[in-house]
């Protein structure tokens, strides 16, 4: 009888224990919205980073085939300057 | 009373064992601590730092490269410009023979993948292209290397076409015997000429082998002229061997 009283004013101050150290160690609600809007602005600079990425590559293929274009322009015309010489 | 108690006693155990569970971190698993919060904090704010900068660098590169793409714009119209001035052309006049090469091309992509015998059926078209895209060779637009390397390209192509088309037909004598093969008897046959008056025709398209056209001999090859009507010198061909044919005497030539 004096064992099970003993074991249950252990079990007591246990679970009271951890009750209150769970409680006393989470964040507000306001600083869980705080956070929410933090992560909010990454996805968002995420999403931004990845069209800006998407865009500089297409632009890099579209100078490329431009610089292509104005080269094979020039050599006509020097193909043309030559035989127009002739 | 002592066993009421025990029973009593385990019932308390089972009870808060159910809420050391339901309160403990693992039973929670959704709540989160104030260290972990200040991490993710911390975290998220470093991240927002790095993104920003990589969008400020990012949005000044695609600045810079679309400043650079509408400058190369302006640029090749430029020079095309000063091109089609040298060669005394218009734009339009670029399109259109850039138009009309492309359907040029496309025709004669088609017309590759028909058979000989396909092909005979246009020979009149290959013909047309044949002579339009000499013309073409011989603008000034063809001077620009892109044009004239494509005028000749396709040149190449529909010049293998009209090789194909002047493919001859050929014909391989038989025996007397056998096949009873003579001129006459050859242009009558239906994959000939289906016309026996024709024969002078392959005599004279034959004159290497053929010096009397009373004698062909077994496996000689003759090519079979294209037409269906005899030409000027075929007739007078013909004319002259009947002529010499009834003056001859009797049984002569046979």
């Amino acid at each position: 009888m004096h064992k099970i009283r003993l074991f249950l004013i252990a079990a007591l101050f246990l679970s009271g224990g951890l009750i209150l150290s769970s409680c006393s160690s989470s964040p507000s609600d306001e600083e869980m919205a705080q956070l929410n809007r933090l992560q909010d602005q990454v996805r968002s600079l995420e999403n931004d980073v990845r069209k800006l990425q998407g865009d500089k590559a297409n632009l890099e293929k579209q100078v490329a085939e431009k610089n292509g274009k104005l080269q094979q322009c020039q050599a006509d015309q020097e193909a043309v300057k030559k035989g127009m010489g002739k | 009373m002592r066993q009421t108690h025990r029973k009593f006693g385990w019932i308390v155990c089972l009870f808060l064992t159910a809420l050391m569970i339901a309160v403990s971190p693992t039973g929670a698993q959704e709540k989160m601590s104030k260290d972990e919060w200040q991490v993710q904090m911390t975290s998220a704010k470093a991240r927002i730092t790095d993104l920003e900068k990589q969008q400020a660098g990012l949005k000044g590169d695609v600045t810079g490269l679309q400043g650079q793409s509408d400058k190369l714009d302006a640029d090749i119209r430029a020079c095309e410009d000063a091109l089609y001035a040298m060669l005394g052309v218009s734009r339009a006049d670029i399109e259109a023979f850039d138009k009309e090469l492309s359907s040029m091309e496309n025709r004669v992509a088609e017309l590759q993948r028909m058979s000989d015998a396909e092909l005979m059926t246009h020979k009149d078209e290959i013909i047309r292209i044949d002579s339009r895209l000499k013309e073409m060779a011989k603008s000034k637009i063809a001077m620009i290397p892109r044009y004239g390397d494509r005028v000749n390209s396709l040149q190449a192509k529909v010049d293998a076409l009209m090789k194909s088309l002047q493919k001859e037909k050929t014909y391989t004598v038989g025996t007397w015997s056998r096949d009873r093969d003579c001129l006459w008897n050859i242009a009558k046959k239906k994959d000939i000429y289906a016309n026996a008056w024709m024969w002078p025709k392959i005599w004279q398209g034959n004159r290497d082998k053929i010096k009397d056209p009373d004698v062909i001999k077994p496996n000689w090859v003759l090519k079979i002229p294209e037409g269906n009507e005899l030409s000027k010198d075929e007739k007078s061909a013909a004319r002259r061997y009947y002529h010499k044919k009834a003056s001859a005497p009797s049984g002569a030539g046979e």
